[in-house]
């Protein structure tokens, strides 16, 4: 019977409320802060190459591809997308995947421009702490089935 | 001096027992079983019959009935030692006295003449006593005119009682006076006695007339 | 445990073993469903905290200045809630109320580790959580640098709290609720338990108190059946071997009666014709009588032998009655002296007149042995008084000899004890003081030996004056 008091013990002091507890991991730290956004344009031997802006902060997908879509502005760079005025940026992030509409028909974009797209949006993205293995969709304003494609940026991987 | 009839299985102790007795001055006849000593009985009635209570055949206490039925010769019945059951069934049965085997012819020939001695008594004439007639010379007895039949030991317990009426005998000085015995005979004796006695002289045994019980003490005659 | 803590009955122990065995393990049933479902729910409730503040965080981020300013700070503050703290190298935010609360170890994994992390703590009686992280800068490749900024946020767990302590209520109500159930199955099992338990007991008294017939029937297949047969065959053993002892014993008695019984035909005849020897022999020669002499008290001695031999076959057998007769003591002592002409040896006191209802054959048996061993072993005077108190009748035999010596007093009633070995004739059987003190026991009295203080042997016969069945 001697045995029986530990037990008891053991029970009595074992669920008792909510007791203090040592450090404890609970999983990867928050990210997003950036001191401007990274965009991508095509050099003179047509490869892809970013170039970072500094603006003070990362900014959304939609931002940063609208940043794309104004220009390489002044530099050895160029870029493959033909240039719209006031374009409207809509993205709609889902698991694995993200939706971009752009206002660009097919022919205004080269295949390397819709590299340039899906890299600095992908970029974005995981600079805020998305996956690197999320996909990108670019849905083109004339149906396309360009637009159904799921693509990955070359430099990121 | 006395013819007897002894009935006696076992043939040496009947020899044995034959050749004291005669030592003894009595004319003794022998019997082997209760049939034969009851044949004997009915060919010659003896004085007296000793009688082993341990018979084949019709066992003794049976023999003694029949002895009784018969007529009034008195029995001596010989017993075991402290066989109470033998003893009380042979004195219901009739029987006048018991002697104790192994028995000693001595013992044996003093019993059978105090016995024997009972049927003699001291006359005095007639005594009468309401319906109760007794005549102690003629040792005869009758009730209301009719002749009473009684055993040697009856008349003698009779004639003791009725010497003295309403005097109280102890069953000790009756066992000495009626059955000659020391101070150590069995009052059995005197109480069976005493019952056969009164079946055949009283109207109701139950609440007897003249043979009293005095209880603690023993027997009176009455009435007083 | 001390006895006094600790019932000594066996019922007592097995209900209260069992009450105690099923209540914990009800409780402990009870407690560790209560605690894994606290732990889970403190757990859940972590996590929510920890990723709506890692969300509130994330959705801030890309809005935010960086490097931050005091703003910057504020703003992600804002965001996040109460009760937080965000810094930024020297640059705090406005504080919350419970932030002191954050301890030197949580800073430190903060700002080592690169990763979130959480702590309990109580204080003031009530438990927080303590959620630290710092926030990374992600490079496009997917590096990750430290930013600087950390955040800090404490989180009130009172409600989860109080929903774990429901729980633990919960489950000791659980664990009371099996009390009265687990009680009345002590009781149960204990009583079936404990039912051969008592039968055996019952078995093993009826067994103490003489009753060898007594079993009890075995049910099932446990120790305490085990234990029920073994009781069983060994009452069965018991009873075998009494009953055999019994059977020779009976056999024995049985045996001498029947030899005494078988010896009296022959001594009947032998008694018969000594008396004939007898008178024949005085005329024989001188050889032929004293042969006949020898040959006649032999055949006295053998009688009386034998007659003894039959009277303590009554007595084993248990067949001796006896005649009760109203008699005054002194006269039957009297009596008996008289018939054996001791009158004139033997001064016989007895001064007042004691009326007793006894056997007269069986007082006359004790007084005879005793006066005669008196005349016979020890020396004159042999004095014989009588006298009576309320109770008992005393009848006390004395003599004027050297007395029994010590080592022969036990046994002077055992049969056939000779206190001399060298003296191997006595005209008695060996049975005589036997028989006397079967006759006293008989009456309910009792006969002791002993020796007087001036010398001398003394046998003291006790008779009751009051007997229930005289």
């Amino acid at each position: 019977m001697r045995r029986i008091w530990p037990v008891v013990a053991v029970l009595v002091l074992g669920s008792c409320g909510v007791r203090p507890s040592g450090v404890t991991d609970a999983g990867r730290a928050p990210t997003g802060v950036a001191h401007g956004v990274t965009l991508y344009f095509v050099d003179a031997h047509e490869r892809l190459r970013p170039q970072f802006r500094r603006t003070y902060r990362l900014g959304t997908v939609p931002e940063a591809v609208s940043l794309l879509l104004f220009g390489v502005g002044d530099s050895d760079l160029h870029t493959e997308i033909a240039s719209v005025a006031g374009p409207r940026i809509l993205a709609t992030t889902g698991p694995g995947l993200i939706q971009l509409r752009v206002p660009l028909a097919l022919r205004e974009v080269t295949p390397l421009g819709i590299d340039q797209i899906v890299c600095t949006a992908l970029g974005v993205h995981v600079q805020s702490g998305g996956s690197r293995r999320t996909r990108v969709q670019v849905r083109f304003t004339l149906s396309t089935h360009e637009s159904e494609k799921r693509r990955t940026c070359p430099l990121i991987r | 001096m006395a013819a007897i009839l002894l009935i006696e299985d076992d043939p040496l102790v009947r020899r044995g027992l034959q050749l004291a007795l005669r030592r003894h001055g009595h004319d003794v006849r022998t019997a082997g079983t209760g049939e034969d000593g009851l044949r004997e009985l009915r060919s010659a009635t003896p004085d007296l019959v000793v009688l082993d209570l341990m018979l084949p055949g019709i066992d003794g206490v049976e023999v003694c009935r029949r002895i009784r039925a018969a007529g009034e010769v008195p029995v001596i019945i010989l017993t075991a030692r402290g066989d109470d059951f033998d003893v009380v069934g042979g004195l219901e049965a009739g029987a006048d006295d018991y002697v104790v085997k192994p028995a000693r012819p001595t013992v044996l020939d003093a019993r059978i003449r105090a016995v024997l001695r009972r049927s003699t008594g001291t006359s005095d004439g007639v005594r009468v006593h309401r319906d109760l007639r007794i005549d102690t010379t003629a040792l005869t007895v009758s009730l209301r005119g009719d002749l009473v039949t009684l055993t040697p030991t009856e008349l003698r317990l009779l004639l003791t009682l009725s010497r003295a009426p309403g005097r109280v005998f102890t069953r000790q000085r009756l066992l000495e006076e009626v059955w000659e015995q020391d101070y150590l005979g069995d009052s059995r004796l005197v109480d069976n006695c005493v019952q056969r006695l009164r079946a055949k002289i009283e109207t109701d045994p139950a609440a007897p007339e003249y043979v009293q019980t005095v209880r603690g003490f023993g027997y009176r005659f009455g009435p007083v | 445990m001390t006895g006094r803590l600790w019932p000594r009955g066996l019922r007592a122990r097995l209900s209260l073993t069992f009450v105690l065995v099923t209540v914990l393990g009800a409780a402990a049933a009870a407690w560790s469903s209560a605690g894994s479902a606290s732990t889970a729910l403190v757990t859940s409730t972590q996590r929510r905290l920890t990723e709506s503040i890692a969300g509130q965080i994330g959705a801030t981020t890309p809005q935010l200045t960086y490097p931050p300013d005091q703003a910057a700070l504020d703003r992600l503050r804002a965001a996040v809630g109460a009760n937080t703290l965000v810094t930024y190298r020297d640059l705090r935010s406005a504080d919350g109320a419970e932030t002191g609360l954050v301890t030197e170890a949580l800073h430190t994994a903060v700002r080592t580790r690169d990763r979130l992390v959480t702590q309990r703590v109580t204080a003031s009686g009530r438990p927080w959580l303590l959620i630290g992280t710092p926030i990374v800068i992600t490079g496009p490749d997917g590096a990750r640098t430290p930013s600087g900024i950390e955040v800090y946020a404490v989180r009130d767990l009172t409600g989860v709290e109080r929903q774990v302590d429901d729980l633990a209520w919960s489950a000791a109500g659980t664990a009371a609720l099996a009390l009265p159930p687990a009680v009345l199955l002590a009781l149960l099992a204990a009583r079936s338990v404990l039912r051969p338990v008592r039968e055996l007991r019952d078995t093993a008294r009826r067994l103490a108190a003489g009753d060898l017939a007594a079993r009890s029937p075995p049910q099932g297949a446990d120790e305490l059946a085990e234990l029920t047969v073994t009781v069983n065959e060994m009452a069965e053993s018991l009873q075998t071997s009494m009953a055999a002892m019994r059977r020779m014993q009976a056999d024995a008695r049985r045996f001498a009666a029947d030899v005494s019984h078988e010896l009296r035909t022959p001594l009947s005849t032998l008694t018969a014709v000594m008396e004939v020897l007898a008178t024949a022999a005085a005329e024989m020669e001188a050889d032929a009588r004293e042969s006949a002499q020898m040959a006649i008290t032999e055949t006295h001695r053998l009688v009386r032998l034998v007659e003894d031999l039959m009277e303590v076959s009554r007595f084993d057998a248990g067949t001796a009655r006896l005649r009760l007769e109203e008699v005054e003591v002194g006269n039957a002592v009297r009596d008996c002296l008289r018939a054996r002409g001791w009158l004139d040896q033997v001064d016989l006191a007895a001064p007042e007149e004691i009326p007793l209802r006894l056997d007269p054959r069986r007082l006359d048996v004790i007084v005879a042995n005793l006066v005669g061993n008196a005349l016979r072993h020890g020396g004159p005077p042999v004095r014989v008084s009588v006298s009576a108190t309320r109770e008992q009748v005393r009848i006390e035999v004395g003599d004027g000899g050297p007395g029994l010596p010590e080592h022969v007093l036990p046994h002077v009633f055992e049969r056939f004890y000779k206190a001399d070995a060298a003296r191997v004739r006595t005209p008695g059987s060996g049975l005589g003081l036997a028989i006397a003190l079967e006759n006293a026991r008989l009456h309910g009295g009792d006969l002791t030996a002993g020796n007087a203080s001036g010398g001398g042997a003394r046998f003291v016969l006790r008779l009751p004056r009051k007997r229930e069945d005289g």
